[in-house]
């Protein structure tokens, strides 16, 4: 037990890799400005890597009153140790109220080791915050399958942290006028103390699903064969997304993934194609405007979470829905 | 290699997560009529660690905390080849959240002299992914988390893992001892063979540890919990028109109708 008083300030982690700031970061500055403000508290930007003044200066363009620094070629690439060493020691010495993480595959390897040695609560893959007038952060979270939003609180335990779903909250447009501190901060580690090493890392496009008006999303029906839902995708101008199951195949890439541990979405329009509507699924594209499901089981859960369906095979239902687009034709004509 | 390495697969029983329902009359989620089963990830956990065992001598023992009911998982775990099973059961556990629950298993990771500790990538019920870091963080030890792919370098005593990053992959060598958290779905996990299936049933019973075994008993449990559940809140499942079209003609002028094309 701590003294909760002595905490103060809502901090963000900036995840960023050689220099790539991961967008849901900027999301939580935005999102973190608006619980600073309503607690009376500065928003603190905390950025890790090496060369990353460019990163600290963006992220006060983006909200931030201070961007803390540590900058090191310990810290290039990313590992859970050296990181979680120099954050564990930022929070020690400054003591935050709040720390918000982004819910990447990063975030979530790295939330762990502070808050363990901080002896903090660690709430995961948030996608609703509040704060009460005492600072008292309400983190919400989708439990059992998206059916119950459970309320997760820390009363006597500091800072309050939480990792946060990539696409539930909107970033803020920079302010490239805005002022801010950008502080170093000491280096508490040395490449002799780490115990993992990055021996490669290979990243490509890190497609932004969830900023997309309209999403074709493909599932293991699609068997590995895209070319019926990226025509699609194209007759309709719309980004390609994916389940899990088409993922794990190695068929798409994971940043197109859309669920529990993808991103959320929230288009005007989302068909789901050959995706049998796994709670896991659906809760990453519930907040869609229009849901189209074309599946070829009528069974298929998807369709209890679509507004339209389509009981097809969508090797034919696909290229059909692609030609009458192109051709602004709606032909009512009956597929089997 | 001179010595066997010690591998302690962590193992939870979940509620089967297609069978929880919720009360209508109250919103209350019933656990009770679902049936209770190994958490799916974990089975992908329990074949990297026989798999590790494939490559280099070592021996495998599944760890789970839970209630006496857990017994099964861990009996699951022995017939499909693990070595040995503990049970870390105890009232004083009661109400324990990430933290203690790491902190557990952590200790009986060390308590067994563990080199690898396999996990599953997260629980189907609780889904944090959390005690993997955790129990990395509470022993020091290095991690690595959404792994598709593991190597053992016997020369050099590492293990290497192929990670899922977003946007791509990374190769990450780690020293022992290291908790592995393996990305779900990423192998086939093997058959329980006839006669291990027999000996786990009818003869294999886990040991027990409490909390004060594993010296922890003044750590775990509601008390020492940082996050506590606030409230509870059934959502509404978002209404859907759940239209069933026979054409794409017909689902397009829909579609114009909407304004969505
Ligand atoms: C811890 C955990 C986390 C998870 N996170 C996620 C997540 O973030 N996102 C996610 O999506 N899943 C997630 N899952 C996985 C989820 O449970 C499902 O396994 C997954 O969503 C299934 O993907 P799918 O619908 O593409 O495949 P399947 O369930 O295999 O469904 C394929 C569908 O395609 C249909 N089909 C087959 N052939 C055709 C055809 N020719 N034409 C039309 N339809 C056809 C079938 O009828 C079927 O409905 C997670 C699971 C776990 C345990």
């Amino acid at each position: 037990m701590v003294d909760v008083d002595e905490y103060d300030d809502v901090w963000v982690f900036v995840e960023e890799h050689a220099g790539d700031v991961a967008g849901v970061s900027w999301e939580l500055l935005a999102e973190g400005r608006e619980l600073a403000d309503a607690i009376g508290d500065d928003l603190v930007a905390v950025v890790i890597g090496e060369g990353v003044d460019g990163v600290a200066e963006a992220a006060v363009s983006r909200g931030a009153d201070r961007a803390l620094v540590a900058d090191d070629p310990v810290f290039e690439p990313y590992r859970a140790d050296p990181y979680g060493e120099q954050f564990r020691r930022l929070v020690e010495d400054r003591k935050p109220s709040i720390v918000l993480i982004g819910g990447t595959h990063t975030g979530r390897d790295f939330a762990g080791r502070v808050a363990v040695p901080a002896h903090a609560g660690l709430t995961a893959d948030v996608t609703e915050l509040d704060v009460d007038e005492d600072g008292l952060l309400q983190a919400r979270r989708p439990a059992f399958g998206g059916n119950v939003l459970a309320s997760i609180i820390c009363e006597e335990h500091r800072p309050q942290m939480a990792t946060v779903r990539p696409g539930v909250f909107e970033a803020s447009e920079p302010e490239p006028d805005r002022s801010g501190e950008v502080e170093p901060v000491e280096v508490v580690v040395e490449e002799s103390d780490t115990v993992s090493e990055v021996l490669e890392r290979e990243t490509g496009d890190t497609a932004d699903i969830t900023d997309a008006d309209r999403i074709v999303a493909a599932g293991a029906g699609c068997d590995g064969d895209l070319e019926p839902i990226e025509e699609l995708a194209d007759a309709l101008d719309a980004e390609l997304a994916a389940s899990r199951a088409a993922v794990d195949e190695g068929w798409i890439d994971g940043a197109r993934q859309v669920g529990q541990t993808g991103k959320t979405v929230r288009p005007e329009l989302y068909v789901a194609v050959g995706i049998s509507g796994a709670v896991q699924h659906v809760e990453g594209m519930d907040d869609s405007e229009v849901v189209v499901a074309i599946n070829s089981d009528p069974n298929a859960p998807i369709f209890d979470h679509a507004d339209y369906g389509i009981v097809a095979d969508l090797f034919e239902a696909c290229p059909t829905l692609a030609e009458q687009l192109r051709d602004g034709e709606f032909e009512p004509e009956v597929i089997a | 290699m001179t010595e066997p390495w010690n591998v302690v697969v962590c193992v939870k029983q979940v509620p089967d997560d297609d069978e929880v329902t919720i009360d209508p009359d109250t919103g209350r989620l019933d656990r009770s009529s679902a049936p209770a089963v190994l958490n799916r990830p974990d089975r992908n956990a329990i074949e990297a660690a026989l798999w590790i065992r494939d490559e280099v001598d070592a021996r495998v023992t599944a760890v789970s905390m839970g209630p006496p009911t857990a017994t099964a998982v861990l009996k699951e775990a022995v017939a499909v080849g693990c070595d040995d099973a503990v049970l870390l059961s105890d009232r004083a556990f009661g109400g324990s959240d990430t933290w203690p629950t790491s902190l557990a298993l952590a200790r009986a990771a060390e308590e067994l002299d563990a080199d690898v500790v396999v996990c599953g990538e997260e629980t189907t019920d609780s889904s944090t992914g959390q005690v993997p870091p955790g129990i990395a963080a509470h022993n020091g030890w290095a991690q690595l988390t959404y792994v598709e792919d593991l190597e053992v370098d016997s020369d050099d005593e590492r293990v290497i893992a192929r990670r899922d990053v977003e946007g791509g992959h990374e190769r990450v060598a780690a020293d022992p001892p290291v908790v592995v958290a393996v990305a779900y779905g990423e192998n086939e996990p093997r058959p329980a063979g006839l006669h291990r299936k027999l000996f786990a049933e009818n003869e294999f019973e886990p040991p027990t540890w409490s909390a004060a075994d594993l010296g922890v008993e003044d750590e775990v449990g509601l008390a020492v919990s940082p996050t506590a559940v606030g409230g509870m809140e059934t959502v509404d499942p978002v209404e859907r028109a759940q239209a069933v079209v026979d054409s794409p003609g017909e689902l397009l002028a829909a579609l114009d109708e909407e304004g969505v094309v």
